[in-house]
C-alpha cells in the first residue's frame, strides 16, 4: 500500500513537471504576439503632434528625377491622426494642400486636397486612395500611418533588417468599415525600439509586394526615435519616391484651426 | 472721374504698401511662358492663321506675422493687336480690352480669431461643387479674350470666413463690378452672322462704362459624413453684359455699315444649392440654382447641374450634365454664363509619370453644337514643361461653340517656372 502511494506521488511529481514544462517551453517558443507588439510599438512611438519639411524626390524606372517639397503637420496618430500636407515646391504643384480627418471605429479617413487653381478643396473618395499623391509613389491610402486597429495581424518570426532583427508581422486589413488598397501588408518591426522600419505591400489579388515602404536614418529627435528618411519604391513601375524629414517638431501644439477645411482652402497658408 | 480718381489712390495705396515690405524674404514664384497657336483658316479681313502670346507672371507672398500678403502682376503680349488693348490703368478689368500689365492679386487676410479670416483686396474666388458647369460659380467674370481659356478675373472684395464645428460660412462684399471680357466683335472669336446684318458689317463696341456696385454674397457650407451640403445667396449686378446693337445708330462705311454695340448690366438675385456625396467608388455632386431678374432680356433661371468623378488609377474621369429649367427671353448665346445650357461635358484626366494630358467634350443640347479639347503636358524638368494641344468647335452656328468653328486651332506652348 505504502509503496502504491510512493509511486502516485512520483507519477503525480513527473507529471506536473512534464505539463509545467511544456506549458513554460510553449510560451517561450511563442513569444509575444503580434498585437501586443504593434500595441506596444504605438504606444512607444505616439505623439501628440510631429511636424516636418518634408525633401522629395521622385526616381523614375528611366532615371528622371523629379524634386518636390512639402510641409507636414500631424496630430494624433495612426486611428486619431490629423495631417495637413501643403506642397512648397516646384512651381507647379505649390499651394497644393492634403487634408486628411480620420474617423472612429477603424473607418478610413476622410480625405480632401485643395488645389490652388480651382481655388477650392476636392474630396477623395474612399476608393480613389490608390491614386498616386501629387506625382509621387504614395498613394493617398499610403498617407495614413499604419493604424493595426484596422487589420488582423499575424507574427511570422523574425528576419534582419539594414542589420537590425525585426519581427516580422503579416497585417490583413479588415475592411469590414473602409475598403483597402492592400490585400496584405508585411511589417518589419526593429526588435530593440519596435520602430516600423519596413513595409511590404500587396495589393488585391497579387502574390509579390506591389510597394515597398523603407524608413531609415532613425534619430532620437525630443526623446522620441523618428526616421528621417523614408522611401516608398513602386515594385511595379520601378519609380522610388524618397523624403528626407527636416526641421522635425514634436509635439508643439498646433493652431486649433490647423486641421480644418477652412485652413486647407488658406491660399498661401500652412 | 472722381471715381477713377479714388481707384488710383486705392491702387497706389495699396502699391505703396508694397515699398516697406519690399526687404522682407517673401516667397517669389512665377513663371515665363511663350505661345503660339495655328488656326485653321484665316478670317479675312482681321485675323491671320497664326497668332503668338507671350507671357510674364510674377508673385510675391509673405507673412506678416499672422497676416497673409499675396501680389501677382501680369505682363503679357499679344500678336493680334486687337486682342490687346493700350497699355492703361486697369485694376479692375474693367475695360473693354486686357491691358498688357495687370494685378492678378493683392490682397491681405488677417486672421480676426482662431476661427474667422478677413479677406481684402484684389484676389479669384472659387465656388461651387460641380466641376465644367456649376451655378454657383458660372456668373463669376471670365475673360474670354481667348474663349478657350475659361479664364477668371479676379475681383476687388472683402471676404469674411469663418467656421464653427462642422459649419462653413464665408460672407463676400464686392463693391466694383468686374464684367465679364468679350473677345473683338465680329472676330473669329466673336463672329456675328451675316444673316442677321448686311455684309461688310463692322461693330464699334463703345465703351460704356460698367456699374460702380459689384455684388454681395454669402454662403453656408457644412460635412455630414459622406455628404457634403450648402447654401448660398447673393445679390447686386450680373457682371456678363447685355449687348444692344444699336442699328439705328448705324453709319454708312466704304464697305458697308458701322453698327454701334452698346453694353448694359442687369441686376440680379440668387439662391442656391450643392451637394455633394461619396457613392462607393463615385463622387456625386449637384447644384441647383433659381436666379432672379426683372431685366427684360436677362429675366429669370432655374439651373441645375449634376456631375459624376471616377478615378481610375491615376486618370479621373468626370462627366457633368446642366441646364436651365426656364427658356431666356433672348437668344442663350448672348447670355454667356449660361450660353451653352443644357449641355453634357465630360472629361478624361490623367497624370502620367512625364506629365498629364487631357481631353474634353462639351456638348451643346439645344444646338447640337460642342467642342473637342485635347491637351498634353510634357514636364521637362521641374521647371519647365511643353504643352500641347488642339481645340476642334463644331456643329451649328446657332451654338456657342459652332459659332466660333473658325477658331478651331492647335497651340504648343513652353513655361519656365520659379
Amino acid at each position: 500500500m505504502r509503496r502504491n502511494i510512493s509511486f502516485r506521488i512520483i507519477y503525480l511529481r513527473i507529471m506536473t513537471a512534464v505539463i509545467l514544462s511544456t506549458f513554460c517551453a510553449s510560451f517561450a517558443w511563442a513569444g509575444p504576439d503580434a498585437r501586443t507588439l504593434l500595441k506596444e510599438s504605438e504606444q512607444r512611438h505616439r505623439t501628440k503632434t510631429q511636424q516636418y519639411a518634408g525633401e522629395l524626390t521622385v526616381v523614375n524606372k528611366n532615371g528622371k528625377v523629379r524634386k518636390k517639397g512639402w510641409k507636414s503637420f500631424r496630430e494624433g496618430y495612426a486611428g486619431d491622426a490629423k495631417n495637413l500636407i501643403r506642397f512648397i515646391d516646384p512651381p507647379e504643384v505649390k499651394g497644393v494642400g492634403f487634408l486628411s480627418l480620420a474617423k472612429p471605429g477603424g473607418q478610413n479617413p476622410d480625405q480632401w486636397l485643395y488645389l490652388p487653381s480651382m481655388k477650392r478643396e476636392r474630396r477623395i473618395a474612399t476608393q480613389d486612395r490608390d491614386s498616386s499623391f501629387v506625382g509621387t509613389d504614395f498613394s493617398y491610402e499610403d498617407m495614413e500611418e499604419f493604424d493595426h486597429v484596422k487589420h488582423k495581424v499575424e507574427l511570422h518570426g523574425e528576419q534582419l533588417v539594414d542589420n537590425f532583427p525585426c519581427y516580422v508581422i503579416e497585417a490583413f486589413p479588415f475592411e469590414k468599415n473602409g475598403k483597402s488598397v492592400y490585400e496584405k501588408k508585411i511589417i518589419y518591426l526593429r526588435k530593440d525600439n519596435l520602430y516600423l522600419l519596413r513595409e511590404d505591400l500587396y495589393r488585391k489579388g497579387e502574390k509579390e509586394p506591389g510597394k515597398r515602404m523603407i524608413l531609415s536614418d532613425l534619430q532620437q529627435i525630443g526623446g522620441h526615435w523618428v526616421a528621417q528618411k523614408m522611401e516608398m519604391k513602386d515594385l511595379k513601375k520601378g519609380s522610388t519616391t524618397t523624403v528626407l524629414l527636416k526641421e522635425i517638431i514634436f509635439d508643439k501644439p498646433q493652431p486649433v484651426s490647423r486641421f480644418t477645411l477652412q485652413n486647407l482652402n488658406r491660399e498661401g497658408g500652412d | 472721374m472722381k471715381k477713377r480718381l479714388e481707384f488710383e489712390l486705392l491702387f497706389l495705396f495699396l502699391l505703396l504698401l508694397l515699398l516697406p515690405l519690399s526687404v522682407m524674404a517673401g516667397e517669389i514664384s512665377g513663371y515665363a511662358e511663350a505661345k503660339g497657336f495655328a488656326y485653321a483658316e484665316r478670317w479675312p479681313g482681321r485675323d491671320n492663321r497664326g497668332l503668338g502670346w507671350g507671357t510674364l507672371f510674377t508673385k510675391w507672398e509673405e507673412m506678416l506675422g499672422e497676416t497673409q500678403f499675396t501680389a501677382s502682376l501680369r505682363g503679357e503680349g499679344i500678336t493680334s493687336g486687337e486682342q490687346q488693348g493700350a497699355l492703361d490703368f486697369d485694376p479692375a478689368d474693367r475695360r473693354l480690352r486686357r491691358s498688357p500689365v495687370s494685378v492678378r492679386d493683392l490682397w491681405l487676410r488677417i486672421p480676426l480669431n482662431s476661427t474667422h479670416d478677413l479677406q481684402l483686396g484684389r484676389f479669384q474666388l472659387g465656388w461651387g461643387k460641380t466641376d465644367g458647369y456649376s451655378p454657383a460659380d458660372a456668373f463669376l467674370p471670365r475673360d474670354l479674350t481667348d474663349p478657350f481659356a475659361d479664364e477668371k478675373l479676379p475681383l476687388w472684395a472683402l471676404r469674411l470666413n469663418g467656421y464653427s464645428g462642422a459649419l462653413r460660412y464665408e460672407a463676400v462684399a464686392v463693391p466694383v463690378t468686374t464684367p465679364w471680357r468679350l473677345p473683338p466683335l465680329g472676330s473669329r472669336n466673336a463672329p456675328v452672322h451675316t444673316r442677321s446684318f448686311p455684309a461688310g458689317t463692322d461693330f464699334n463696341e463703345v465703351a460704356s462704362t460698367p456699374p460702380d456696385i459689384g455684388f454681395a454674397a454669402v454662403r453656408l457650407q457644412s460635412t455630414f459624413g459622406d455628404w457634403e451640403l450648402g447654401g448660398w445667396g447673393r445679390a447686386g449686378v450680373h457682371p456678363a453684359p447685355i449687348l444692344n446693337f444699336r442699328v439705328g445708330l448705324a453709319t454708312p462705311t466704304a464697305t458697308g455699315f458701322s453698327i454701334p454695340v452698346e453694353r448694359r448690366y442687369a441686376r440680379e438675385e440668387a439662391v442656391g444649392v450643392e451637394l455633394s456625396r461619396i457613392l462607393g467608388p463615385w463622387i456625386v455632386r449637384g447644384e441647383s440654382a433659381a436666379l432672379f431678374s426683372r431685366d427684360r432680356d436677362l429675366g429669370n433661371a432655374l439651373i441645375g447641374a449634376v456631375c459624376v468623378e471616377k478615378c481610375f488609377g491615376n486618370g479621373t474621369f468626370l462627366v457633368t450634365v446642366a441646364g436651365n429649367a426656364i427658356s431666356p427671353p433672348v437668344d442663350t448665346a448672348q447670355l454667356y454664363d449660361r450660353a451653352l445650357l443644357p449641355a453634357v461635358i465630360a472629361s478624361w484626366n490623367r497624370t502620367e509619370e512625364w506629365g498629364e494630358w487631357k481631353l474634353v467634350w462639351s456638348a451643346g443640347l439645344k444646338h447640337g453644337d460642342g467642342m473637342l479639347k485635347a491637351e498634353a503636358g510634357y514636364n521637362l524638368t521641374d521647371l519647365w514643361k511643353v504643352t500641347l494641344g488642339g481645340e476642334l468647335p463644331y456643329g451649328s452656328e446657332e451654338g456657342p461653340f459652332g459659332a466660333i468653328t473658325a477658331s478651331r486651332r492647335v497651340h504648343v506652348a513652353l513655361r519656365r517656372s520659379w
